[in-house]
């Protein structure tokens, strides 16, 4: 076996690590040591920051990934391929982050984004990721969580329909209304900052 | 203006989602319209503005750790979560019932007065009936 384990981080067998998601999915089910390991070092970046930019702050952000990743590797054994394994926790994290009650938390953590900016930047220097949070902090959560996984995880149209159970049709205008939102929350927070310094 | 048909059609002709024969019309009508190039340029630049926030974005080291501990896979070069996460209920609920069985036991064999002898299998009719009443109960017959 090439699986080698330490205990600050942990590592995974060379095979697969190279595996596909199908692959690996299976090998759960199957109990096979390390596979739940690959599967995490394949995903717990894209999950954690689907959550972080969907609420605002990494606390919350890593709770919802870690409770997302417990779900499906629970329901593992009864995953039938019907989606991709990629798709189904994106639709997990992005449901968690739509939740309620984390909803206005995360409002919360995202506008508190914005606090320090207009007490304590004299010099006006909004970086475009503060801007960017901000705007993302303005939109609705159901435009900022089409965005974020169109224009941030990078899913096709097809895998955004399965992931939000949407039709290819509305996948295609609320994408475009959730760009246009962001562009137009842009122009508005950016003309603001100008006109405050 | 004819814009506001276009400008709805950027994000899909973006993504490269729009029929051929629209996406056509669509790129004559941005070469004759400067707020439209402007908008589908700056529809294009979200995705990188929102990549370069989050490549930006740590992951806790522990974070594998705590999902693996929260599935219950504790031990992390194998499988051990799914006996674990129900055992610890089955336990608690295995003492509970041995603590109640344990109770009853204790009501029911506790000293009262003097000891109760065991009952025999019944015999059938050996007291008369008096006036419908039901034959006495066992013990009684014995103390006679
Ligand atoms: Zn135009």
């Amino acid at each position: 076996m090439e699986e080698v384990v330490r205990p600050g981080g942990l590592s995974v067998d060379g095979r697969l690590a190279t595996a596909d998601d199908a692959t690996l999915v299976a090998a759960c089910a199957e109990r096979v040591p390390g596979a739940f390991q690959a599967l995490l070092s394949r995903y717990r970046r894209p999950a954690v920051t689907l959550a972080y930019q969907m609420l605002g702050n990494r606390e919350d952000a890593e709770d919802v990934a870690q409770e997302a990743f417990v779900r499906v590797f629970q329901a593992i054994p009864r995953f039938r391929g019907q989606a991709s394994f990629s798709t189904w926790l994106y639709r997990i994290v992005t449901n968690l982050c739509l939740g309620s009650r984390r909803r206005r938390r995360a409002t919360v953590g995202l506008d508190a984004v914005r606090e320090p900016r207009a007490s304590d930047s004299p010099s006006r220097q909004v970086t475009e990721a503060l801007l960017t949070r901000q705007v993302l902090a303005a939109m609705a959560p159901e435009l900022r969580a089409i965005l974020l996984l169109r224009d941030q995880e990078g899913l096709s149209y097809s895998e955004i329909a399965e992931a939000l159970r949407l039709p290819l049709g509305t996948v295609r205008s609320r994408l475009s209304k959730a760009r246009t939102a962001f562009r137009k929350i842009w122009s508005k927070l950016s003309e603001t900052g100008e006109e405050q310094s | 203006m004819t814009c506001t048909l276009y400008e709805e059609q950027l994000s899909s002709y973006l993504d490269g989602e729009l029929p051929a024969r629209r996406a056509a019309r669509l790129e004559a009508h941005l070469k004759t319209c400067p707020h439209c190039q402007a908008e589908l340029t700056a529809l294009g630049g979200i995705a990188g503005r929102l990549r370069a926030v989050s490549s930006q974005i740590e992951v806790s080291h522990d974070f594998d750790r705590r999902v693996l501990r929260a599935f219950g896979y504790w031990h992390v070069t194998g499988w051990q979560k799914p006996v674990k996460s129900y055992l610890k209920p089955l336990v608690i609920l295995a003492l509970f019932l041995l603590a109640m069985m344990g109770a009853v036991w204790h009501f029911f064999t506790r000293p009262l007065g003097p000891p109760v002898p065991e009952p025999r299998p019944a015999v059938p009719a050996v007291a008369p009936a008096i006036s419908g009443m039901p034959a006495p109960p066992v013990q009684e017959r014995e103390e006679r």
